[in-house]
């Protein structure tokens, strides 16, 4: 008989029987079960394939520390792929299939693989597949790559929930250690969250008698009842994942199957580490083989689930926590047979199945070998929050060693293998005290790897890297332990190497001649566990994961039929009406150019810079002169980088002298108003000058077309339109009905245009008062698409689009503040340097196209010589209604000295010409614009 | 270049409001918003000044934005610009900000879900982000009761994570 069910009391329920499949095959487990101790109860060894050489595998251990029996889970009808079976609680009705095997674990076709393993050592796949190219291989490697299979169906409502949380002591771990430090904790009113990994408390005390004169299950509940009733908090089926800075931890709170965990994110004053401790393999001959399980995962399987791993056991350990074990096991009705690890090379005898155990020249006739190669404590959390590590060589371990500020580790994890040490330094923790490290009972015999010795033997059974890997990465260099890990993949499957990574490094030490300390460890990173992605993934979806700004208007653009989309971070209308887009599109054009286009720019940025310094600053923030604007008066400026690159273009607007508005870029509105922040503090004084982000208070539609000024009329407000009163670039405050309005005048379409603002709870009745006035007229609501060609008939730019990560404003045309501007200005120096002088620029120019040809594509390249040098791109390029052809603008060397000259541009292969022209196709002369 | 009008909720209507799991998420017109900016500002404020985690009482009060500005709320008619005589940038913002009221016995915990609140730990700002989204948080008149100032233009974006925030309370 193989692994069993045993009548001894357990974790589980069994009056609740639960039918569950297994590749194909139908079991029965009971609540409290997880499956992959339901499947030992039905005497399954075989629950999944390795990695790379498709070997049979079983558990070897009973929770987080199992690197093989990985599972796909289908519940009501969802796959959840690489569920490991040993964490995976039973659930009636689930239908699991191993991963990386097919047809099933036990008969898996690419089992041949392993009669190759010669040839697929690690690396492998660096010295081969490359001729005649890697990518005829590729589409067959990432096929094979990987386990499990990511379902195509989209689980509904599968969503995290993320909250924030504080504590004063948080407990991480729910062993006897955790317990008896967080009821300390408590008692001495301290706000106190205990987590626990298992949704049962308690850790490895399910396998003893008796803890302090009570049985496990009595001992554990006095100690929650002390908890809870003194305030403390305790979470279950929740891992602590990662711990980050200032004492912040990740928490997954793991919730019925099939729904995403809860996200903590705990702010502890105090963390208590009580993570405890694992077994480490052995390193010997076919150590990887279905039926060799670690010494306390076999304990867990018996003491929680009431299920013994064999009938006849094989125990080899080199250390004295066997003991305990060897009694556990016999008492429940194993067969023990102890080994002594040291007495001679070993062997696991059997397939699919252990058939036995080989020593030397002995065999020994077991079903089952459980081994320990000692203890390695969970330090996890103690290194990602930057605490270090000594080496004791007593218990030949990794011990926390220096603490992180606010952390202290008690019981196994601390070393401390000795119940009552344990419980002592635990209480002391609780009440704030730093234990040190105390004397042991645990004894062990130092067992490692031994590099050159025979037969196949395992480090990492999830990444399939042998012993031998090992020593080919130390013959080929790999030397250090972070090399080492990449080379052969050891530690960096979904196991990260929690049962891997002491044997690699005692194999790589060996191998060096170095002691184990001295090679060191790896990096330790969160997550603890593999997290499923949507649990940081929360309620940013959809709408939430990258929420658009909105208008005060949409419910008047919707109205109207606009084709809603982002622009610059904004929900904005494309343009209006139903049909057919581009058509739609440039009738709004036309309508602009024949009669107006009426237009919601309230995202353009309304920033108020106010003080006695305001105008230094503002001079000083733009690369154009500011201040000799005067009040009432609009100007067209740059605002720089350091580097001398254009941030941002747009108008300021002088409202008195120690106020004015900034209307920038609608996408750079934030950007903007932190750059003015910023530098208001740095070489200003801060008191004399405030900014006042704006934006969202104003409204702002604007009418522009020839028409604008008639449509304007006819709102009756109290202001001279003409344009001697109202020329070009200049502003008026009035009133709309009875709410402060302003009217700038200044275009970006090139015709006659007004800016209307009025705050926001106006801005319907503005908006509708014009479109009414406007249809008269033969006016309309135009959208972005529209603005955009407007605005490239006349040339006029969009930074970021027709500017790029080096334009500077003399590549747009704008050199004079460049040679003239005395005031200092933030850019000023790089204006000047080598770079900035080169002739070979890109500037900015029009690009036009033999007539009849259809318009360039957007990001097309200039290019000459052979093979083609790219000597610039097309930036905007559209058709233009108002002209019958397209338009484009683009950035090309020296573009300003080569208008008429002729250029090929490159696209996808495809090569057309071109001819460079000025940006401005439209009205060159401004006569619309100065109407 | 698509028409994405069908993937965004319709926007707010006016007089929001939102009851489940014995919470009330609603939206709060208020007569006045202005921003005040200056060197000695908290000093020359009349009304009371609320930080974290304050209870407001007043109808008119003033919130602590940063050592050089307030938030007045409800406050007397100011006129905008700078006023040189007393050291202030005065600006209307009544339309900037969109206003909500939570309330209920578990609202700090819906609250919990989009910032790290703790009533225990002060701060002199009301300024913090919220699911992301830069807000002032301060409580209205009761223990559970919060009070919200988000940019208008993100109004929908917070309320519907407070309406999902709610439901997983």
């Amino acid at each position: 008989m193989t692994s069993h069910r045993t009548t001894r009391v357990a974790l589980i329920d069994r009056s609740k029987p639960l039918r569950f499949s297994f590749d194909g095959k139908e079991y029965q487990g009971y609540e409290g079960d997880t499956l992959a101790s339901a499947l030992l109860a039905n005497g399954v060894r075989v629950m999944g394939r390795s990695f790379k050489y498709h070997r049979p595998r079983g558990p070897w251990g009973a929770w987080v520390d199992d690197p093989n029996a990985i599972i796909t889970v289908t519940l009501n009808g969802l796959s959840f792929p690489n569920c490991p079976a040993t964490t995976t609680p039973l659930v009636e009705g689930m239908r699991a299939r191993a991963v990386n095997a097919w047809p099933s674990a036990t008969f898996d076709i690419k089992s041949g693989l392993d009669v190759f393993h010669r040839w697929l050592s690690a690396g492998f796949y660096y010295k081969t597949f490359m001729w005649p190219n890697w990518h005829l291989f590729e589409p067959m490697i990432r096929k094979m790559a990987g386990l499990g299979d990511i379902s195509r169906d989209v689980p509904e409502g599968y969503s995290a929930d993320q909250v924030f949380d504080h504590c004063e002591v948080l407990v991480i771990g729910g062993g006897a250690a955790g317990l008896a430090a967080a009821r300390a904790a408590a008692e001495a009113s301290r706000g106190v969250v205990l987590v626990e990994d298992h949704p049962v408390l308690g850790g490895g005390l399910h396998q003893m008698a008796e803890i302090e004169g009570l049985a496990p299950t009595d001992w554990i509940a006095e100690q929650v009842s002390a908890i809870t009733s003194a305030g403390g908090r305790i979470l279950t089926a929740t891992t602590a994942f990662g711990v980050y800075d200032h004492g912040l931890v990740g928490l997954a709170e793991n919730g019925p199957f099939g729904t995403a965990p809860r996200l903590h994110r705990m702010r502890a004053d105090r963390i208590v580490l009580a993570t405890g401790a694992l077994d480490r393999p052995i390193t010997f001959a076919d150590n990887d083989r279905p039926g060799v399980i670690a010494v306390d995962g076999a304990c867990e399987y018996l003491a929680r689930y009431g299920v013994l791993v064999g009938s006849k056991i094989a125990l080899v350990s080199n250390n004295s926590l066997a003991d305990a074990a060897e009694v556990l096991l016999a008492e429940a009705g194993a067969k023990v047979l102890r080994l002594n690890p040291h007495d001679g090379p070993m062997q696991a005898l059997g397939g699919k199945r252990i058939k036995g155990i080989a020593q030397g020249a002995k065999r020994h006739d077991v079903d089952t070998i459980i081994a320990s190669g000692g203890m390695t404590p969970l330090v996890h959390l103690w290194r990602h929050a930057g605490g270090k590590l000594n080496w004791c060589e007593t218990r030949q371990a990794f011990l926390p060693g220096a603490a992180p500020d606010g952390m202290v580790a008690v019981g196994a994890v601390n070393g401390a293998f000795d119940l009552d040490v344990s419980l002592s330094e635990a209480r002391a923790a609780g009440n704030g005290k730093s234990p040190d490290l105390s004397p042991t009972s645990y004894a062990l015999t130092p067992l490692w790897p031994d590099p050159g010795s025979k037969g196949r033997q395992w480090i990492d059974f999830q990444h399939d890297v042998t012993l031998k890997d090992v020593e080919l990465a130390a013959r080929e260099n790999y030397v250090s332990v972070e090399h080492l890990k990449r080379y052969t993949t050891l530690g960096m499957a979904s196991d990260q190497g929690k049962t891997s990574n002491m044997a690699g490094l005692a194999a790589m030490a060996a191998v060096q001649g170095r002691p184990l300390p001295e090679v060191g460890t790896t990096t330790f990173r969160p997550p603890f566990v593999p997290v499923p992605l949507e649990m940081y993934h929360g309620h940013h979806g959809k709408q939430l994961w990258h929420p658009l700004k909105r208008l005060a208007l949409e419910p008047q653009h919707r109205a109207a039929g606009a084709a809603l989309g982002e622009y610059g971070g904004w929900l904005r209308p494309g343009w209006y009406g139903k049909g057919e887009a581009k058509q739609l599109i440039h009738q709004e054009v036309l309508t602009a150019r024949g009669s107006a286009g009426i237009f919601d720019a309230s995202p353009l940025g309304t920033i108020e810079v106010m003080g006695p310094d305001a105008e230094t600053f503002v001079n000083f923030i733009y690369y154009n002169t500011i201040r000799t604007l005067k009040p009432g008066h609009i100007r067209y400026g740059f605002m720089l980088t350091e580097g001398g690159i254009v941030l941002d273009d747009g108008v300021i607007t002088r409202l008195d002298q120690n106020r004015f508005v900034i209307s920038c870029s609608s996408s750079h509105v934030d950007s903007v108003r932190t750059h003015l922040e910023a530098w208001r503090q740095d070489g200003n004084n801060p008191d004399r000058i405030f900014v006042h982000d704006q934006t969202q208070h104003w409204a702002t539609v604007t009418i522009a077309g020839p028409k604008a000024r008639e449509i304007l009329a006819a709102l009756a407000l109290d202001v001279d339109l003409s344009a001697k009163a109202f020329p070009h670039m200049t502003l008026q405050e009035t009133h709309f009905e009875e709410t402060p309005m302003r009217i700038a005048r200044v275009s970006f379409t090139g015709d006659l245009s007004f800016e209307l603002s009025v705050r926001c709870a106006k801005a319907p009745a503005l908006w509708e008062a014009i479109v009414k006035a406007g249809q008269a007229l033969g006016a309309a609501p135009i959208g972005i698409e529209a603005l955009s060609i407007l605005r490239a008939e006349k040339g006029y730019i969009m930074v970021g689009k027709d500017t790029d990560g080096e334009t500077m404003p003399h590549d747009l045309g704008f050199g004079v503040p460049r040679l003239k501007k005395s005031a200092a200005f933030i850019g000023d120096r790089s204006l000047h340097c080598d770079k900035a002088n080169a002739t070979n620029r890109k500037t900015l120019v029009g690009l036009s196209v033999p007539m009849g040809a259809p318009p360039l594509a957007t990001g097309a390249h200039l290019v000459d010589g052979t093979p083609p040098r790219s000597q610039g791109y097309v930036t905007s390029s559209y058709e233009s209604p108002t002209l019958g052809r397209p338009v484009a603008l683009g950035l090309v060397e020296n573009g300003a000295a080569r208008i008429g000259e002729t250029v090929s541009v490159w696209h996808l292969g495809d090569i057309r010409e071109a001819t460079i022209c000025a940006p401005c196709a439209f009205d060159p002369e401004g006569e619309r614009l100065h109407a | 270049m698509r028409d994405d009008s069908g993937k965004w909720d319709a926007p707010l209507p006016s007089g929001y409001a939102h009851d489940a799991n014995g919470m009330t998420l609603a939206a709060v017109t208020l007569a006045r918003q202005v921003l005040i900016s200056g060197p000695d500002v908290l000093t020359q404020t009349k009304q009371p000044i609320a930080g974290w985690p304050d209870i407001v009482t007043a109808d008119s009060y003033a919130l602590s934005v940063r050592r050089d500005r307030v938030l007045l709320v409800n406050g007397p008619t100011v006129s905008e610009g700078w006023h040189d005589d007393i050291g202030q940038a005065v600006s209307d913002a009544s339309d900037a900000y969109a206003v909500f009221d939570v309330s209920g016995e578990r609202s700090l915990e819906v609250l919990k879900r989009g910032a790290e609140l703790n009533l225990d730990v002060p701060s002199r700002s009301v300024a913090r982000l919220l699911f992301g989204l830069g807000v002032f948080l301060y409580r209205y008149e009761t223990e559970n009761s919060f009070r919200i100032h988000v940019a208008s233009a993100h109004a929908e974006a917070l309320v519907k994570s407070l309406e999902g925030a709610i439901a997983a309370c």
